[in-house]
């Protein structure tokens, strides 16, 4: 496998406490595979250390202005990646939910399938996911495919992996979570590739406090409706 | 006659929501599909307003779907409704594009700030 120019995007915003954690976890995973690998930190205006954390464990950090959303710092991150001309970019969430192992493994198999736009899928083997956030998503995945016409078992999933192409041509406009679901409908309008592939998800008690609820849930499938029937007039 | 008002007033803004739509499709303001979209509900708009003469008189005098002549208090009401959706529909064009823009800025200042924090670092 060709050697691979890879920048692994971490949308974040008061992650202080584990940030270093998830930066070097990532850093030692990448150690083993062929591929040079920048972290990009999108410190997305938080209010504790998360830059300087971010700074200390040896990521490139990216400082917002004002808090964007995770939509607008993951826009951030693969905007930075296509300017520095990265092969391929990675995000994954700051909260220590995914695997490094998992972003190495996701680079891999994008690259051998040429996919454009690769989903980590948690709900392919959802073991160890509690009830009702395996309902809550696959709720919103069944939503993003009556509204969108996509379908993928885990729609609001942090990690994706995009190819040179996605990052040239992706873009979406929403910034809060609903991003997820959207960009999954842009790349299908784009006709890029789009595949999934199963991954782990690792939840303590600090990612389940940081994670989404269902408030959050309403909020995301409220933004998705409204953002599709406005697209009518457009 | 009362239909004829209605059309003469609001066939002009019709015509420049149309006039409006091919500009920015043509100086590529407006993705293509978008561009067909609205020129669709235009001429949805354009059609319904046209048709709603000879509609009226298929329709007098069966029972369900009889109704009154058009007063003038209707053609004002009309008009309305179609220059207010005119007006919301160009306003919310410039919100989203002025989003865009403000987001695109955000975007590029924070990378290019950051850089330059990284290289003095």
């Amino acid at each position: 496998m060709k050697r691979l120019r890879v920048c692994v995007v971490i949308p974040a915003y008061n992650e202080g406490r584990v940030i270093r954690g998830v930066i070097r976890t990532a850093k030692s995973a990448f150690k083993k595979s062929s591929h040079e690998i920048d972290i990009v930190v999108v410190n997305d205006g938080s209010k504790d250390d998360t830059s300087a954390g971010a700074v200390k464990a040896g990521a490139i950090v990216i400082d917002h202005i004002l808090n964007s959303g995770a939509g607008g710092a993951t826009a951030t991150g693969l905007s930075y990646a296509n300017q520095r001309g990265y092969d391929i970019a990675a995000t994954m969430d700051a909260d220590g939910q995914h695997t490094p192992e998992d972003v190495v493994k996701g680079v891999a198999e994008s690259y051998e399938r040429k996919l454009d736009l690769l989903i980590g899928s948690r709900l392919i083997d959802s073991q160890g996911m509690s009830r009702v956030k395996v309902l809550g998503n696959k709720g919103l995945s069944l939503v993003t495919y009556l509204l969108f016409g996509v379908n993928t078992t885990d729609s609001q999933s942090g990690l994706r992996i995009y190819s040179r192409r996605a990052l040239e041509e992706l873009r979406w406009k929403t910034s809060g979570y609903e991003f997820c679901s959207e960009m999954i409908w842009r790349a299908n309008q784009l006709g890029l590739k789009i595949g999934e592939y199963p991954i782990q998800a690792i939840y303590t008690d600090y990612s389940k406090s940081k994670g989404q609820n269902n408030w959050n849930a309403i909020n995301i499938l409220k933004n998705l409706v409204k953002r599709r029937l406005s697209e009518i007039f457009e | 006659m009362r239909y004829l008002v209605l059309i003469l007033l609001n066939t002009p803004i019709i015509l420049l929501a149309l006039l409006n739509i091919v500009t920015q499709y043509r100086m590529h303001h407006m993705p293509r599909r978008w561009f067909y979209r609205q020129l669709l509900l235009w001429i949805i708009i354009l059609a319904v307003l046209i048709g709603s003469f000879p509609v009226y008189n298929l329709v007098i005098g069966r029972p369900v779907l009889d109704s009154i002549d058009l007063s003038a208090f209707d053609i004002v009401e009309i008009t309305a409704v179609i220059f207010l959706f005119y007006i919301i529909n160009d306003q919310r064009r410039k919100i989203e594009h002025a989003e865009r823009r403000l987001r695109d800025l955000h975007q590029e200042l924070s990378i290019q700030l950051s850089s330059n924090k990284n290289k003095l670092s």
